[in-house]
């Protein structure tokens, strides 16, 4: 081989090295970004600077995102906003974080985000003093504004609730009516339904096996509050790590009524092994009468309603008769990250988000209920969704606030669950089980 | 001679470079950063990481799942290297040495599964695995003439068992062919004097193709080992999350938990290099297992 093409093949090869690190260089950039140091002005209106949003993009779409950044970029012209979103968005975005440049303003929802590990990783701002006294673009204060308050973190407040749905229990009020079945409204209604549905060869429960959040949040945790008085304590104390806190009876009384449901053969042995997508077609195919499921539900299977199926709904069947609904909310919050370069803007932000008009128009836009109050009956937000407002400002149910449990230990509970369903623990097991993970994750 | 022998040199490097670099970015330098993770109590998404020395391994000895998780991994390896090899071996000999007339059109059957993705693999079987409108209990209802309603990726215990069928029918088609091009590299002549000496089609197989083929096997071994170890959280994932109750988790499925939904970024990366250390020393012992003399065709 000549000089030469010994030559070209080196400049080949040295070419097709830059080419690879080069792309690889470039996949980075749209994660990486700029955000510069911003200046801003002082009042709410006419802020400069840089100013960046992270929001993931979910279930809630990203309608209502896009319109209200427009609307913030026209109320600050000279403000330069850049939105960081999408689906992976917080994967993406976790370089920043943890290299101490992340975004002014985050929005907490979808996998890769747990706004409890974020706090004990220092990542949000402390918003405890300035909540206090925030008011909304309108005037009014921010704190009253909502349906649901902050969560609570030893008095701290770092992130506000924005959307705000609850779980429960989901029935086809026209399968019901068919058959004459009456609507559960306690425990004991609800079993007494349920055999009659199992002696028409249906199944009368099913949940969503391979995450057993679904059946913790639309079953174990109301039941834990309705046998605990109405009082919601006992889930913040174990979202406290308190190992204690699995001493008290209620707990037991609320797995108690899951193994009766399991001995009932109430629960769907095919739930063990089933994601959500394949629970919910079953419900819709009425092999199951029952489903644990979110309010975002119906929205999420719109395409595969059948006609006719008319969605009942109840935050929880556990309670006494005549007790009160216990509704575990599912809230996705909003922030300021700690290291922000530009707070003021990312409160401003806060601030404009939370104004009167956005309850509808988020419910229009992202089909669920926002944790803004405002009467929404007029919007043109899906009846379920109005219904399900409803639901959440009614005297007679018990509306459980933002609870985020340490990872570990809400992994725990959700193998324990469905250990219990499937028969291979009791209940005393799993209070041992889940008080260990407790202990571990309080040293 | 010395600027000859310099540009021999070039010459090598030019090929050797961009492949080494590619490789120590992308291979030496995440193992470094696994190791060196692993010596950390980190979150994975804040600034500071505390340095624990060895106690993410020290944790991984006591924890239950672990152990679950290993016993998980080196199941589906068996599972997969006797199911797969038995059933590529026998496929590529009866398409080669049987002389079936469709030989082709099954060749082409068999290696389907490994052009699906294993994402697609995962959500197939769990349909053919629903209890109530999947394909294997419609199947068993219709012979034993009551319904099945078998939750087969439910069981409290064993559930594993039940992800060896998909890894194995995925797996099939790739060993075949590699075994179909080593049983094609064989003279004939080989076979026609066996056969003139009186060898049925079993000795042919023992004396004959099997140690000629010996290599590949080995290879094809090797490769089920390394990529079940380091892959077979995909089907995990995808079929039962780990569950039910961690019943079916391997060490993969377990350190994405970990590390990703869980927030322990050191113990995750602490299991990725249990993985790493483990891989090889199972590499190493089935070598030394599967030493046979060299046989080689004149």
């Amino acid at each position: 081989m000549s000089w030469k093409k010994r030559l070209s093949v080196l400049s080949a090869a040295a070419l097709l090295t830059v080419f690879t690190l080069s792309g690889c260089g470039s996949s980075n950039d749209a994660a990486s970004g700029t955000a510069s140091t911003g200046t801003t002005a002082s009042s709410g209106k006419g802020l400069t600077g840089d100013f960046e949003v992270q929001y993931f993009v979910g279930g809630y779409g990203d309608a209502w995102w896009k319109k209200v950044v427009e609307e913030f970029q026209t109320a600050n012209p000279d403000l330069k906003i850049k939105v960081s979103a999408g689906p992976k968005i917080n994967d993406q975005m976790k370089p920043r974080w943890i290299g101490g440049n992340p975004p002014d303003f985050v929005y907490i929802d979808g996998a890769g985000l747990n706004a409890r590990q974020m706090i004990e990783d220092g990542q949000l701002e402390d918003l405890t003093e300035w909540y206090k006294t925030a008011k909304t673009v309108d005037g009014d204060l921010i704190s009253e504004s909502l349906t649901q308050a902050p969560e609570d973190y030893s008095g701290k407040t770092y992130n506000i609730p924005l959307a705000l749905s609850s779980w429960g229990i989901f029935w086809d009020k026209k399968l019901f009516a068919d058959n004459n079945w009456k609507a559960p409204t306690d425990f004991d209604s609800f079993v007494a339904v349920s055999k009659e549905i199992k002696a028409k060869g249906i199944t009368p429960f099913i949940h969503t096996g391979i995450y057993p959040y679904y059946i913790n949040n639309s079953i174990l945790y109301p039941a834990m509050v309705s046998a605990n008085n109405d009082d919601f304590s006992i889930l913040q104390k174990i979202a406290a790590n308190d190992p204690e806190a699995f001493k008290s009876p209620a707990v037991m009384t609320a797995l108690n009524q899951i193994v009766t449901m399991r001995d009932d053969g109430i629960i769907d042995p095919a739930a063990v092994q089933l994601n959500h997508t394949d629970s919910q077609m079953l419900f819709l195919q009425h092999k199951d009468a029952f489903i644990a499921n979110g309010l975002w539900m119906p929205n999420e299977m719109s395409k595969d309603v059948p006609e006719g199926f008319d969605f009942g709904f109840m935050p929880s069947i556990t309670q006494k008769p005549g007790g009160k609904s216990i509704a575990v909310t599912s809230t996705a919050t909003v922030g300021v990250a700690a290291k922000a370069k530009n707070k003021e803007a990312a409160y401003a932000f806060i601030q404009f988000i939370f104004a009167k008009k956005q309850a509808s128009q988020w419910a229009e836009l992202s089909g669920a209920p926002s944790n803004i109050k405002g009467d929404i009956s007029a919007s043109n937000a899906p009846a379920f969704v109005k219904q399900a407002a409803e639901y959440l400002n009614s005297k007679d149910t018990i509306v459980v606030p933002t609870i985020t449990f340490n990872a570990d230990v809400e992994k725990a509970m959700n193998d324990a669950t469905v250990a219990l369903t499937i028969g291979t623990i009791d209940p005393n097991g799993w209070i041992e089980r889940v008080s260990a993970a407790a202990q571990k994750a309080a040293n | 001679m010395t600027s000859r022998h310099w540009q021999r040199n070039v010459f090598i490097l030019t090929f050797i470079l961009p492949t080494l670099i590619l490789y120590c970015l992308f291979m030496v330098y995440p193992i470094i950063q696994a190791l060196y993770y692993s010596l950390f109590d980190w979150s994975g998404s804040s600034e500071n990481k505390d340095f624990i020395g060895l106690k993410n391994f020290v944790d991984l000895m006591h924890d239950p799942i672990m152990w679950q998780a290993i016993g998980n991994d080196y199941f589906l390896v068996a599972g997969k290297m006797i199911g797969i090899m038995l059933l590529a071996t026998f496929f590529a000999v009866s398409l080669t040495r049987f002389r079936l007339k469709f030989a082709l059109f099954f060749r082409s059957i068999f290696f389907i599964p490994n052009i699906i993705s294993v994402v697609v693999i995962g959500v197939l079987w769990a349909f053919i695995y629903n209890p109530q409108i999947g394909f294997l209990n419609s199947i068993l209802s219709l012979i034993t003439g009551t319904e099945v309603k078998t939750a087969w990726l439910g069981f409290p215990f064993h559930t594993i068992w039940m992800l060896l069928p998909p890894s194995i029918w995925a797996g099939i088609g790739f060993y075949m062919i590699l075994l179909i091009a080593a049983i094609q590299g064989i003279p004939e002549s080989y076979y026609e004097a066996s056969s003139l000496e009186g060898a049925g089609q079993w000795h042919q197989f023992t004396h004959i193709t099997l140690p000629l083929i010996w290599e590949q096997i080995k290879v094809s071994v090797l490769n089920i080992m390394m990529t079940t170890l380091n892959g077979s959280f995909v089907i995990v994932m995808i079929m039962t999350n780990g569950g039910p109750d961690n019943s079916t988790q391997v060490m993969g499925s377990y350190l994405y938990q970990m590390a990703f939904q869980q927030f322990h970024f050191g113990y995750g990366a602490a299991i990725g290099v249990v993985i790493l250390i483990m891989s090889l020393i199972t590499t190493v012992a089935l070598q030394r297992i599967m030493r046979q003399e060299t046989v080689e065709m004149n």
